[in-house]
């Protein structure tokens, strides 16, 4: 593992979208995961932070987020189906690859799974002329799908090429699950891995793990739960994943902050977990004969 | 026999557009004339124009083109649609937009019909067309060329036989999941194939007369440059050489060296105007 697999999340630093290309790549990033927020209404316009990204010579992990697309009806559909369209069209534009979607928090939105997977293969389906990947993420605080293994099953069913799922450690982790909540997920259809940890051994309520997740998240090694954080990647990776990862890191305090030294900390993560990932896969005989001298 | 229970799960059709054929393929072009004469030498012979816009219609027996100019972008002319023949365009228009398809705004003039599609690969539009029987497109927004046999004959029986789209790597499967949902189309068992090009994966239409042909870069050093659109049309004849011979006499170059040199199986055009080839494919369809 090194340091090419991840990225670095635009939604950890604080200023304008230049500031946080060129802090994410001095610090020695090579791809950044974008945030519709960091370009629309960019100052110099539409093109600008088309612009900007090409130049930062950064690859795209991928971009987020769009949100409640699944489950819904009538007008409230057509609606969410125009916004995922915008959104489609702002990730082609930013050469990304990856559009990330977060099961519906809507109290709007229908569980019937018949539903849900509909939705997704027609979002899906909008997104298969622009090359982009869709990768649903079961939000911990999601209506219907708030666990990984409802968003495997939904995405299993629903089978399509460009669909896949987008496993963020935190939503695992709030859920008291483990590495084992991995287990079963075919590793071609996993199309992104954030990682976050947080500073605190339980999040109690939906409102509590809304607000960690929102406000309080840490890198990887930086919290209490860096040891699960470890052991998933180290599960990915023996799965057989090979896809990105990207720092999912949500703090207020990282958001006042100079870029650079916050940039520093997650490539201080990269090691961390790189670290931890190659030594506990070394083969058996390997570390004997080290041992042994 | 017991009433149908509401919540039974009847499986579509597996042509649940009615699909039969393809109306028409549409090239766009800043060189009507020029490639107009391609298609002559091709066996097309121009029919109609079009009433408010720069678009003329060329045929021959089953096959309808259209060479449109209005507003075309300089350079080589581009395979820019194709019209699709349906039970309902209207239904499939819809239908085809409720599964995720990009719909195509409107923009018929007066008097004019309003032909429903969606957007294809690249730049390319997929049309719905269900007037082609006793009552066709044609005749609300073409004006047919005085002095021409409307209905030409097809030169040595061609007709369609399918369009071959580029894909970039990886990209088979979600293609396959694009056609199938929309409109239909099925893969062939992997390593059968047509013609001289035996190359990428094979869609057969649901009305089995014509096939989307998806070819994603051969290698990775062919990947550089390669875009996803759509490439070229492939004519099918009973018998190959013959059509070889009669499209030579009118002037068309065949490609007669390596793999794709003309055989029974097919032959392949030179590139017209520095894109446009016509693949030939042997064919009972």
């Amino acid at each position: 593992m090194n340091i090419d697999q991840f990225g670095m999340d635009t939604i950890t630093l604080a200023g304008p979208l230049e500031a946080k290309l060129r802090a994410i790549r001095d610090a020695g990033f090579t791809q950044v995961m974008l945030n519709a927020g960091d370009v629309v209404g960019h100052p110099a316009g539409d093109e600008a932070p088309v612009r900007a990204v090409r130049e930062s010579g950064l690859a795209v992990t991928g971009f987020q987020v769009l949100r409640d697309f699944e489950g819904l009806s009538g007008h409230l559909h057509a609606y969410k189906v125009d916004v995922a369209k915008a959104m489609l069209e702002m990730c082609r534009a930013l050469g990304s690859h990856v559009l990330l979607a977060c099961s519906s928090t809507s109290a709007h939105a229908t569980g019937d799974r018949d539903a849900l997977i509909r939705d997704l293969r027609k979002l899906a389906l909008l997104a298969v002329p622009f090359g982009i990947r869709v990768a649903y993420e079961a939000l911990s605080w999601g209506r219907h799908v708030s666990l990984l293994g409802q968003a495997r099953d939904i995405v299993r069913d629903a089978d399509r090429s460009n669909l896949g799922l987008c496993i963020d450690s935190y939503h695992v982790l709030a859920h008291g699950a483990g590495a084992g909540a991995v287990d079963g997920i075919d590793p071609t259809k996993i199309f992104l891995v954030q990682l976050s940890d947080f500073l605190w051994q339980e999040t109690r309520s939906r409102e509590d793990r809304i607000e960690t997740a929102r406000h309080y998240r840490v890198f990887p090694g930086e919290g209490v739960h860096s040891e699960e954080v470890g052991a998933l990647v180290r599960k990915l990776d023996e799965m057989g994943y090979r896809g990105d990862y990207s720092f999912e890191v949500f703090n207020d305090d990282y958001k006042q902050l100079p870029l650079p030294m916050v940039a520093a900390r997650a490539r201080h993560s990269v090691k961390w977990i790189a670290g931890l990932v190659s030594r506990r896969s070394l083969p058996a005989r390997r570390i004997s004969r080290t041992a042994a001298r | 026999m017991s009433r149908r229970h509401a919540a039974e799960v009847i499986p579509e059709p597996s042509n649940p557009l009615g699909v039969d054929g393809i109306e028409f393929v549409e090239y766009a072009t800043a060189q009507p004339q020029a490639f107009g004469a391609v298609l002559q030498q091709m066996g097309f012979a121009a029919v109609a124009r079009h009433r408010s816009r720069e678009v003329v219609l060329y045929r021959q027996g089953g096959m309808n083109v259209i060479v449109n100019s209005h507003g075309a972008p300089p350079g080589p002319p581009v395979l820019a649609a194709i019209a699709l023949r349906v039970r309902d365009a209207a239904f499939a228009y819809r239908r085809s937009v409720d599964l995720g398809a990009w719909e195509l705004e409107p923009h018929a003039a007066a008097m004019e019909l309003n032909i429903p599609g969606v957007h294809g690969v690249g730049d390319s539009l997929i049309y719905f067309v269900d007037r082609y029987r006793d009552f066709s497109i044609y005749d609300v927004d073409f004006v047919p060329l005085a002095g021409v046999a409307p209905k030409p004959p097809a030169l040595a029986g061609l007709h369609w036989f399918g369009v071959v789209q580029t894909i970039l790597p990886e990209r088979t499967r979600d293609w396959l999941d694009f056609y199938g949902t929309l409109v239909g189309f099925a893969a062939l068992p992997h390593g059968r194939y047509f013609g001289v090009l035996p190359n990428g994966t094979l869609l057969e239409s649901p009305c089995h007369s014509f096939y989307l042909q998806l070819i994603e870069p051969p290698s990775a050093a062919d990947a550089a440059g390669w875009e996803e659109g759509l490439v070229r049309v492939g004519l099918g004849a009973r018998d190959v050489p013959a059509a070889v011979r009669a499209l030579a006499e009118r002037g068309i170059v065949f490609v007669d060296r390596g793999s794709v040199q003309p055989s029974d199986k097919g032959a392949l055009t030179q590139q017209y105007l520095g894109s446009v080839t016509f693949e030939l494919v042997v064919s009972h369809l």
